[in-house]
């Protein structure tokens, strides 16, 4: 442990960082319209919902778990909320966030009693709920997207917190929405850091057996982080609907990919036990830079998923690599 | 003991086999034991069937193959690249087969790379695998299928040989070679003693990375049939078809008495599971019934199933 700690420059987090700006020089070089203030407004907004879901799944990995039904619960609860809004005419903002959150409670629940209470793998275990829930979807809720978003929900996909005009006369504007990853963020690193709960995820992440014995409840926390996961995931995609102006019933789905490789290249040890908040944003903003500007570098469209993939392959390796070398090192 | 609960898993899947197509042949007899949907079933149980087998071997070694679908179809899409450029003639078809087979081995042994030798958790290597092989496939075909396979490599899929369809023989060959691969060589034990415990099994002399890199190649042997015969069956290759197939794999491999934390399984238990599966399959197209209706209902079942074994298991040890 004592090697990553003393050494700034190596860690996980400088690494990402180190790509991250040679990138930016790269698609810089190709085109200087990177390197302006309207890149961060549209990275921003990019990478606002990704933000969030790498937020969850960080949480998941670390408990020692991995979580790929968030699309699917996203999807249903934001979907199921808008429908009921809609029939009913319940234009309330407030409303919206908290049935969606009801609703994802409910598959979190689901995801924490197989999980926790009946040991069965996570990964089979959310594939299973994910199913279940985007078969739900698609099948009791309907096919269509709805774009008839109530006037008072619609008016916060234009609440922006500044504005910015560039040379050519373009106007960016930052949506307020971009408060609700921040925040999340914000309260995630410092629950993770500071909590005794927190550092129990780390500790069952790191070795359940362990954990049991040194006196954390290992159920009961992961039950939380799986119910907390759903939940979040529900915000997650009611704050998509709102940012899209469109509330899609499968629109979010095969995202968890994209998300698992940012956490994963953003340093957190999929084995479980290891990760920061810091290294999860890089790693979402890394991909963020890949999937939005290789166009600018001359990289074809249809090579896209393709280079988003070598990276992780690479992000990955390096993160085991380093992972190996610190286990065969000699322990003090 | 553990023989007793093999045994009667296969018994419960082949009793729920029989009872469903007894239902169903009660129920709709002339469009369910009509020849065409019979034949159809036979045509698409293979392009699934064979992947499981490679699924399986991934989860009996302890790991698991996500990326079985990006491998067939980037094979298939190599395969068929190579059949265009050599013209309609029954040599390119041969030719395009083999390249397709190598991508299968070439795909397996850079995941069992990966995960044998720089201890990269299998899920996260295949989950990688499949981005990374659709994401090939895609850089080839820019995104559209490729059309214009030679006229005869159709025949393959769509074609019966003594009333059967050919797919269906070939699915039959796959399970006896994994059969006998899993029963009668070192390298089947060996496998399941990986699965079982790995420190163990790198103490009592077995070569982990070889045992893993020779079951990822199995299974990317057996992806790249399922990519040819998915293929065959459109006459055309695409960096998407079959994505459905991931889950229906998994689901198919668990419920076929698979032990998801690996040293277990038995491949009649995974054969009985596919021809259940894809009795259930078509008894909901029969009945008009939504396929994201299916979808959620495999969900189900996956989930129940899981929960039964674990409280049999946990039954089990209290006895």
């Amino acid at each position: 442990m004592t090697s990553i700690h003393n050494n700034k420059l190596t860690t996980n987090e400088a690494i990402v960082t180190y790509t991250i700006l040679i990138l930016c020089t790269l698609i810089g070089i190709v085109n200087p319209a990177f390197l302006s203030f309207s890149t961060i407004i549209t990275l921003s907004r990019a990478m606002l919902i990704t933000l969030i879901f790498a937020g969850i799944e960080m949480l998941v990995i670390i408990s020692g778990g991995i979580d790929v039904s968030f699309p699917a619960i996203a999807c249903f609860a934001s979907y199921a909320s808008i429908k009921l809004i809609l029939k009913y005419n319940i234009d309330s903002i407030l409303f919206f966030y908290l049935f969606a959150s009801v609703l994802g409670f409910g598959f979190g629940c689901l995801n924490a009693f197989l999980i926790a209470r009946r040991h069965m793998p996570p990964l089979i275990a959310t594939l299973g709920v994910s199913n279940i829930a985007n078969g739900a979807t698609l099948a009791f809720l309907g096919t269509k997207e709805l774009s008839n978003i109530p006037t008072h929900i619609d008016s916060l996909s234009k609440a922006y917190l500044f504005s910015f005009t560039n040379k050519s006369h373009i106007t960016y504007e930052m949506t307020s929405l971009i408060l609700i990853p921040i925040i999340f963020l914000v309260v995630l690193a410092f629950f993770l850091k500071f909590t005794t709960l927190g550092r129990g995820i780390y500790a069952i992440g790191g070795d359940k057996n362990a954990a049991r014995i040194a006196g954390y409840n290992v159920k009961k926390i992961q039950s939380l982080v799986y119910i907390a996961a759903g939940v979040l995931a529900a915000v997650g995609g009611v704050t998509y609907t709102i940012l899209m102006r469109q509330a899609s019933p499968q629109n979010l789905m095969g995202s968890e990919m994209m998300v698992i490789a940012a956490v994963v290249v953003g340093g957190t040890r999929i084995t479980g036990g290891h990760g920061t908040v810091i290294g999860s944003v890089l790693g979402v903003l890394l991909i963020a830079i890949v999937q939005n500007n290789l166009v600018m570098v001359g990289v074809p469209t249809h090579f896209q998923t393709f280079v988003v993939g070598l990276i992780i392959v690479l992000g990955t390796s390096v993160t085991s690599i380093r992972a190996k070398h610190i286990a065969n090192s000699a322990k003090l | 003991m553990k023989y007793d609960k093999i045994n009667k898993n296969n018994a419960m899947l082949l009793l729920l086999g029989i009872l469903i197509f007894v239902i169903m042949g009660i129920l709709q007899p002339r469009s369910f034991l009509r020849s065409a949907n019979i034949r159809g079933m036979f045509i698409q149980l293979p392009e699934y069937g064979i992947l499981c087998y490679g699924m399986m071997l991934a989860m009996i070694s302890g790991g698991i193959d996500l990326s079985l679908v990006g491998i067939a179809n980037f094979a298939s899409i190599v395969g068929a690249t190579v059949m265009i450029a050599n013209g309609n003639t029954s040599f390119s078809i041969m030719l395009g087969i083999l390249a397709a087979l190598v991508v299968g081995i070439g795909c397996g042994l850079f995941n069992g790379f990966l995960i044998g030798y720089l201890k990269i958790p299998a899920m996260l290597v295949t989950l990688c695998g499949l981005q990374l092989y659709q994401g090939l496939g895609l850089a080839i075909t820019k995104g559209p299928a490729l059309t214009g396979l030679p006229s005869n490599f159709a025949k393959i899929a769509n074609n019966n040989f003594l009333g059967i369809p050919i797919p269906f023989y070939v699915f039959i060959v796959s399970t006896l070679v994994i059969a006998y691969l899993m029963k009668s060589t070192v390298y089947g034990q060996q496998v399941k003693f990986l699965g079982a415990n790995e420190t163990a099994s790198r103490y009592s002399g077995i070569n982990n990375l070889k045992v893993t890199l020779l079951t990822y190649m199995f299974s990317g042997i057996l992806g790249a049939v399922s990519g040819i015969l998915i293929s065959s069956h459109y006459n055309s290759a695409k960096s998407d078809y079959g994505k459905s197939y991931t889950l229906l794999t998994l689901l198919i491999v668990v419920l076929g008495g698979t032990n998801p934390d690996g040293g277990e399984g038995n491949i009649l238990g995974v054969a009985l599971a596919v021809f259940v599966l894809q009795l259930i399959s078509s008894a909901f197209n029969i009945l008009r019934i939504n396929s994201f209706v299916k979808t959620f209902v495999f969900g189900i079942i996956l989930i129940g199933t899981l929960l039964v074994s674990e409280y049999l298991d946990e039954k089990k040890q209290k006895e």
